[in-house]
């Protein structure tokens, strides 16, 4: 998945995309990680990060990722060849 | 650079809730470094705000309406011309554009530039005539049909689903559900503005727009393209924001590239969540929000005026996207003896 080149992300958790106009509010995990997904890190690896850095296991995770995923690709914020594929 | 002197006459400064571009080309103009511009505002009401601004307008004269006929317009405009000599005239209103196209020649012979569309082009792009003109420059445009008596209303279950949208040749757009609805905006706008009523497909998506200006040769000089985000009840933007949006300049200078559009115009679009481009209406002048390209980046008027001096304008290619713009009202408190003068004398 990748956050598209119009998008705009503030380090108050402030997304814009410029190419729709539409504009988001992201709380503090969720600017964490799009920040990460825009640094086209791999999923394995943002696993590894926020299963170490906060109280939650690998189920958890993939499916909040995943959730977080489809919200951002509903709104144009990112893109994937696959839509199944959020990884 | 040494700065030019110019007098240039602008019409639209009814700054109301149905605002013209007059006051935002004004602002336009006096941000731009080449010239020293004294502005001559042109009116048709005593109570357009413009008249009132504080440093706005150097000097207001009231003009007749394009309707009281074309002659007694240019003849007031000539009069005007001769104690307070002008050199440009940007007019901003629909309904005054085609007098002034027509009498090009006559006001550039005694001294007065324009930079308008051809009269071809004006009319091409008449709303009623959207399909032919998607067709010929292969735009898609929604399904329509024009309304010559009401009549025909029961034509439209056949050709259209409910919602529709009925629109004025000139002005005014309401959203109709059955044919009751689309009867009493009918009757509103075949009063106000004549015939045909335009019904038009309602295409669902999100509103978006471009300024643009072509030079008469097939440039796109300038072009920023925006999206609403405050819409008042009138359909007027009171709100809005730069767009990075290839596909919308593709569409435009491709347009402007076949058409040899010549001056400003703003194109209206709807966006699909498809990501397809519908375009509504062409407006052939600069729109109201004109101050948010400038804004961006991209001082439309003042290339536009220069391309009405004969000047060499090179291509305005970068703007910002993200820039926003929100209108506010504005009291301001007027002596009598203003609003005497231009209600008395017909200037100010």
């Amino acid at each position: 998945m990748n956050i598209t080149e119009e998008i705009k992300i503030s380090d108050n958790g402030f997304v814009f995309n410029s190419k729709t106009g539409d504009s988001f509010n992201v709380n503090p995990t969720g600017l964490e990680l799009i920040k990460l997904i825009a640094q086209n890190i791999d999923f394995d690896s943002i696993k590894e990060i926020f299963i170490q850095k906060y109280d939650i296991d690998d189920l958890a995770f993939e499916k909040d990722y995943h959730e977080f995923c489809a919200m951002v690709n509903y709104h144009q914020v990112a893109t994937t060849e696959d839509p199944l594929d959020f990884k | 650079m040494s700065t030019l002197q110019l007098t240039i006459a602008v019409t639209g400064l009814n700054n109301t809730d149905n605002p013209g571009p007059g006051v935002p080309v004004i602002r336009s103009l006096k941000d731009s470094k080449a010239f020293d511009i004294k502005f001559i505002g042109l009116v048709y009401e005593t109570l357009e705000p413009g008249i009132y601004m504080e440093g706005l307008c150097d000097k207001i004269y009231q003009i007749p309406y394009p309707s009281a006929g074309t002659n007694e317009l240019i003849d007031r405009i000539e009069e005007i011309h001769r104690r307070d000599p002008i050199d440009i005239l940007i007019p901003n209103f629909d309904a005054e554009l085609f007098s002034f196209m027509k009498n090009e020649v006559r006001l550039l012979e005694s001294g007065i530039r324009t930079f308008l569309p051809t009269i071809k082009q004006f009319q091409e792009r008449d709303k009623d005539k959207l399909p032919e003109f998607g067709e010929k420059y292969d735009l898609k445009v929604p399904a329509s049909l024009n309304l010559g008596s009401q009549n025909q209303i029961s034509q439209i279950k056949d050709k259209f689903e409910y919602p529709v949208m009925v629109k004025g040749k000139f002005y005014d757009a309401y959203m109709a559900y059955n044919s009751e609805q689309v009867k009493q905006s009918f009757n509103k706008i075949s009063s106000k503005w004549g015939l045909p009523v335009i019904i038009q497909e309602f295409v669902k998506g999100t509103e978006v727009n471009v300024i643009a200006l072509g030079d008469g040769e097939g440039n796109t000089i300038a072009a920023v393209p925006m999206r609403k985000q405050y819409i008042t009840d009138k359909g007027k933007a009171w709100g809005g924001i730069t767009l990075a949006d290839k596909k919308m300049l593709e569409i435009t200078s491709n347009l402007i590239r076949k058409t040899k559009w010549k001056g400003a115009m703003e194109l209206e679009l709807i966006k699909t969540v498809k990501g397809e481009y519908y375009l509504l209406e062409i407006n052939p002048r600069i729109p109201a929000w004109v101050y948010l390209a400038v804004g961006a980046g991209q001082n439309i008027p003042e290339a536009l005026v220069k391309l009405a001096l004969g000047q060499e304008v090179a291509p305005l290619e970068a703007y910002s996207s993200g820039k926003m713009f929100v209108r506010y009202s504005y009291d301001i408190i007027v002596d009598l003896e203003k609003f005497e003068s231009i209600a008395m004398n017909g200037e100010l």
